[in-house]
């Protein structure tokens, strides 16, 4: 009885420890997955940040969209945020720099990112999280109430790619996922 | 009288001579027709070799466009044909092995292809099953404003038990691993449809309750 209890404590070891192996050696197919995810959720954010800028968006669709968009990022986080009419960057929360973007003094934003792509790849850390940093490059543009455009600025941030390995239980069953979240966003650079 | 005599005498002389002549002429004659035939069956054989061994040749080295079963055919009436030379004897026991291969590869080749046409038909089956989800999915990602999609959001929450039932994305299936997104509800994943503008999931498993609305909704990224 002893020796089957020894046995089949030894054998669960085993298959954890191939378990937690094979979840640890990501193959290329796997980690291009996570890496395409966490792109995906930046361009997600690039999306909730145009309809949270845009003055046609109802308030309760913007608040909406503003909670969304804070599920993406890690808690504390921080976005910078500069200007082409002064040096130096200001941080903010994530929640309070979406409520500020939501209330620009201009009549019509317009605000898009692009050349989103990895800076650093993700990079697998001691404790099993992934991190990397994706660029992105934001034109933004206000436009008064005559439609005459009043200031634009093209931004270079960098943001920080958090992505670990999660596990939850839906339906009886464990289900485990790779949970990305966004870290702080740092302006590079800011020109006209 | 003596005169008589001789001309008597040559003429059974002559006679004679003239049945075995005749004699041994119709010998010769029977002679030359039976090794004709010898010869007239020689040839038929050897022309019924020649063509045994250029077909087998062309069967055993895929030199002929005739079916399977036409390789078959040919094959068995060149066995039927019971030629006794060496070389078409090994053809045919190479030809023989090779068909028996061919048949085999053939029955394994319409084999797989039944195999992929039941998958095809059973992911048609589906892909309809799930067409009425999948359609509102893209009218929702599709609306041209707000309140249109919003109105197709409602519609395609009745489909389901409650705005919390789970939505799980596969992101990718490698080794035995599912590997999935951080799960969602279906409410903000029908919002998440109307903010980004696009549905490129499709739907891998639907679960349902007994009243026939969905309780767990499973995709995987397209």
């Amino acid at each position: 009885m002893r020796k089957t209890s020894i046995l089949m404590a030894v054998l669960f070891s085993l298959l954890t420890a191939f378990v937690a192996k094979a979840q640890d050696d990501l193959s290329p197919e796997r980690k291009q997955a996570i890496d395409s995810l966490a792109l995906e959720k930046v361009r997600d954010l690039s999306k909730y940040v145009s309809i949270i800028g845009n003055k046609s968006t109802a308030w309760s669709e913007a608040n909406r969209v503003i909670d969304r968009a804070e599920e993406l990022f890690m808690q504390d986080a921080e976005i910078g945020v500069s200007s082409i009419a002064r040096p130096e960057v200001s941080y903010y929360g994530v929640r309070q720099y979406f409520e500020r973007l939501m209330r620009l003094n201009y009549d019509r934003v317009e605000i898009d990112w692009f050349k989103i792509e990895y800076v650093s790849d993700l990079q697998r850390q001691p404790d099993g999280t992934y991190v990397g940093v994706i660029t992105i490059f934001q034109k933004f543009r206000g436009y008064d109430k005559e439609g005459n455009l009043v200031y634009e600025d093209t931004t270079k941030k960098d943001i920080t790619v958090y992505v670990k390995r999660k596990e939850t239980q839906i339906g009886g069953r464990i289900i485990g996922f790779w949970d990305v979240l966004l870290g702080d966003m740092r302006v590079k650079e800011t020109s006209k | 009288m003596q005169m008589k005599n001789v001309v008597f005498r040559l003429q059974r002389i002559g006679l004679v001579l003239l049945v075995a002549l005749m004699a041994l002429g119709g010998t010769t004659s029977c002679k030359s027709k039976k090794k004709l035939a010898r010869e007239q069956a020689a040839a038929e054989y050897a022309a019924k070799v020649d063509q045994a061994k250029k077909d087998l040749n062309a069967i055993l080295y895929d030199e002929t466009s005739w079916t399977l079963d036409e390789k078959e055919k040919r094959f068995n009436t060149i066995k039927s044909w019971n030629l006794q030379d060496e070389e078409v004897l090994n053809l045919l026991d190479q030809v023989e092995d090779k068909l028996a291969r061919d048949r085999a590869d053939a029955q394994r080749k319409a084999e797989e292809e039944r195999l992929r046409r039941e998958e095809e038909a059973r992911l048609q089956k589906e892909a309809a099953k799930y067409s009425n989800i999948e359609n509102q999915f893209m009218g929702i990602a599709g609306a041209p404003d707000v309140m249109t999609a919003n109105e197709k959001i409602s519609r395609a929450l009745s489909l389901f038990a409650s705005p919390d039932v789970p939505v799980l994305i596969i992101i990718s299936q490698a080794g035995g691993f599912n590997d999935y997104d951080r799960p969602t509800t279906i409410q903000k994943y029908l919002n998440y449809l109307k903010d980004q503008k696009t549905y490129n999931n499709a739907i891998e498993q639907v679960k349902y309750d007994g009243n026939g609305k969905i309780t767990e909704l499973e995709l995987i990224k397209k």
